[in-house]
């Protein structure tokens, strides 16, 4: 009696190791998958599984085949559930995500007090890896590398086209008032401040506004000659519409991400009135890919895989981001959470060696230092890249 | 100088614009008693059928008010028969707020699912030619939103006043138990009501779509506003809500240039609590009210 019970026990045993042993790696992707955030937070997904495809295609990691365990974070509460649930009842072993700040910022808490590791390949705002996190890595660029890109056309490009000194544009910033809008806007004014920019008008105003006529006669008296936006869709038609109804021409218009790289938002305006509108955002399409190899591979397995052309930068940095940190944890021993950090800490990836452009190396904080945006510009109904020079298909232009 | 007009006329012009979003809203709020937080959800809803007329069959946005305003009315009558009417008899009139709150949300979300997140971009047809009059620019589509929303005043004023069923509308208004009594169908008055305001709004989606690209939570961006417009201008009084949208647009214009677009909103909303503590009933309400405002 006793003994055939050991006897099975052992056999259960065996079976259940053996089944360990050749058990999947468990990835969590948590974006919002339906609601309002839906459109670009499935975009963003689109690039973590083309990541894991070629990953798995190449012998996966470790020998391990990967299986990415979907949640969606519809809203911030929901996003805390999600993380919940995929770490302690999925049992996976790290988490990416997320497209949106704030729910990265709300899931990324819950990931850290379990000590499972959290992947941001999207969201943009300071918070998400200024918090001292120690699982928390982002290889995206973020609301710092903006704001920087933007006051660097200024200088580098917008100047220089108009036959000035930098110091001698009226520059005026606009924002979204939400802590988009506000963190980026923050970051644009410290740039301009030490390079020495004359800012003439800084203000925000609220998202959900259905008039800009004000702000627009504010920048117009002011005189500002070059003007910064950073929006979300509806404020950034609103304001090209209203500014150039009410023949407010500034030399130059710099947007900053959101509504300035849809074409939708194009398609809004104008294509003649967006037409030499700048914009600072994650790498897009038209691009140099001498400058980001491997970019017209992933394009193609995009399409293989949809059916259609990738509908904005999301899904390729998602999938750089994806693909750079898979890798690194394949050369770790085992899936414990601090065997993975470390291996995603010894990563370093030069610039020019991914399909985004920007190589990867975290800083203390979880930051990828490396990350940077890149500067487009709309030219005949298309968003082509401008600027850094390495990357540009076109010349920016300047209209004097 | 120039500018002061400048200010002026955009002022008048987002006043026409709230006016005219805001008329069906008060008829509703007035006469019905129902806070409608779906009034801005029917105004989204019409600018997706404005959108689809214009874009799939080629019709001129102005045009397609013959079609989305009775589209829209339908709509209204049945939200009041199968949504509000059921819970007329509900112990506390909060469960129709509630009620309204839950088919703002269900549209938003229909809207997400059939047109998604992004922007649908109804053709401007003309309607945003710039013209220059003066030192003052202003909008071919803007000056057709002021034309329409006197007319739409002037219009339902003279119904109201004039008709059999405008009288009615105006009894059940002050005195439900007591129309009832005079023989007045009171739920098939509420039922027409609440289509008339639907239809308005219907009638703004022509003229607001070709300005505004169409979004599923285009509607929130408005009817708060709405809403402020309503009570400034005393619940249900159509001239009220037309003189309290002037005075929004006016205060937002004035405020966003001469203060700050950030700040405008504080402002806004600070002269709407100012007036209301100073007038509680709102600005505009009178004898001519359809609102019946008890002590």
């Amino acid at each position: 009696m006793k003994l055939p019970n050991l006897l099975k026990m052992t056999a259960a045993a065996i079976v259940l190791s053996a089944s360990a042993a050749h058990a999947d790696v468990k990835f969590g992707a948590l974006y919002p998958f339906s609601g309002q955030l839906a459109l670009l937070g499935e975009e963003s997904a689109r690039g973590l599984e083309i990541a894991v495809d070629e990953i798995n295609a190449a012998g996966g990691i470790q020998g391990e085949k990967v299986v990415l365990v979907k949640g969606d974070a519809v809203d911030n509460n929901q996003a805390i559930g999600e993380a919940r649930r995929l770490i302690s009842l999925e049992k996976v072993s790290a988490i990416f995500g997320t497209y949106s700040s704030a729910r990265s910022i709300a899931a990324s808490q819950v990931a850290e007090l379990s000590g499972i590791p959290y992947f941001e390949l999207g969201a943009v705002a300071d918070e998400v890896t200024s918090r001292g996190l120690k699982y928390m890595f982002r290889t995206n660029p973020y609301a710092k590398d903006m704001g920087e890109m933007v006051v660097d056309m200024v200088v580098e490009k917008v100047a220089p086209g108009l036959g000035k000194q930098p110091s001698d544009l009226k520059i005026g910033i606009i924002y979204e008032d939400s802590s988009y809008g506000t963190s980026v806007s923050k970051h644009q004014a410290d740039f301009a401040k030490e390079k020495g920019l004359n800012i003439v008008l800084s203000s925000g105003y609220p998202a959900a506004t259905v008039d800009m006529s004000s702000l627009v006669l504010q920048l117009k008296q002011a005189g500002a000659d070059v003007v910064l936006q950073t929006s979300y869709q509806n404020d950034s038609v609103l304001f090209l519409q209203q500014a150039n109804e009410a023949g407010y021409k500034p030399a130059a218009v710099i947007g900053g991400g959101g509504g300035y790289s849809m074409q939708p938002t194009a398609d809004a305006v104008g294509h003649d009135v967006i037409e030499n509108v700048l914009d600072v955002d994650f790498t897009q399409f038209l691009v140099n890919t001498k400058a980001t190899p491997g970019l017209e591979a992933f394009v193609e397995a995009y399409k293989k895989k949809y059916g259609i052309a990738p509908r904005s930068g999301h899904s390729l940095n998602n999938y750089v981001g994806a693909k750079a940190l898979m890798e690194s944890i394949g050369k770790a021993e085992g899936f414990e959470p601090d065997a993975i950090v470390e291996a995603v800490k010894a990563i370093d990836i030069a610039d020019g060696q991914t399909a985004a452009g920007y190589g990867i190396k975290f800083g203390e904080n979880g930051q990828n230092e490396r990350a940077a945006m890149m500067g487009m510009q709309w030219q005949g109904g298309k968003l082509v890249a401008v600027y850094p020079d390495a990357a540009a298909v076109s010349k920016l232009n300047v209209a004097k | 100088m120039e500018t002061f007009l400048q200010v002026l006329v955009s002022g008048l012009m987002l006043g026409a614009l709230f006016a005219i979003v805001s008329v069906g809203l008060t008829l509703i709020f007035g006469i019905v008693k129902v806070v409608n937080f779906a009034h801005g959800e029917f105004l989204m809803l019409g600018m997706y059928l404005v959108y689809l007329f214009t874009t799939k069959l080629g019709i001129h946005p102005l045009l397609t008010s013959v079609i989305v305003a009775p589209l829209l009315f339908v709509a209204g009558v049945a939200t009041q028969r199968f949504i509000i009417q059921p819970l007329m008899s509900a112990r506390d009139d909060h469960i129709q707020i509630f009620a309204t709150v839950g088919l703002s949300t269900a549209l938003i979300n229909l809207a997400l699912l059939l047109f998604g997140a992004d922007i649908a971009n109804t053709p401007a047809s003309g309607l945003r030619t710039p013209i220059t009059i003066g030192p003052v620019r202003v909008l071919l589509g803007q000056l057709v939103i002021l034309a329409v929303s006197i007319m739409l005043v002037i219009g339902l004023q003279a119904f109201l006043k004039r008709t059999q069923t405008g009288r009615a509308i105006r009894a059940v208004a002050q005195n439900r138990a007591a129309a009832q009594l005079m023989g007045i169908n009171v739920n098939r008055i509420y039922m027409l009501t609440f289509g008339i305001g639907a239809a308005c709004v219907g009638l703004a989606a022509s003229m607001v779509a070709p300005l505004y690209p169409t979004s599923p939570n285009i509607g929130t961006y408005f009817v708060l506003t709405a809403f402020v417009v309503v009570v400034l201008g005393g619940l249900g009084s159509l001239t009220g809500a037309f003189a309290g949208a002037m005075i929004i647009g006016l205060i937002d214009s004035f405020a966003g240039f001469y203060i700050g677009s950030d700040v405008r909103e504080v402002v806004v909303f600070g002269m709407f609590l100012l007036i209301l503590i100073l007038k509680p009933s709102g600005l505009f309400s009178n004898r001519l009210s359809l609102s019946h405002v008890s002590p």
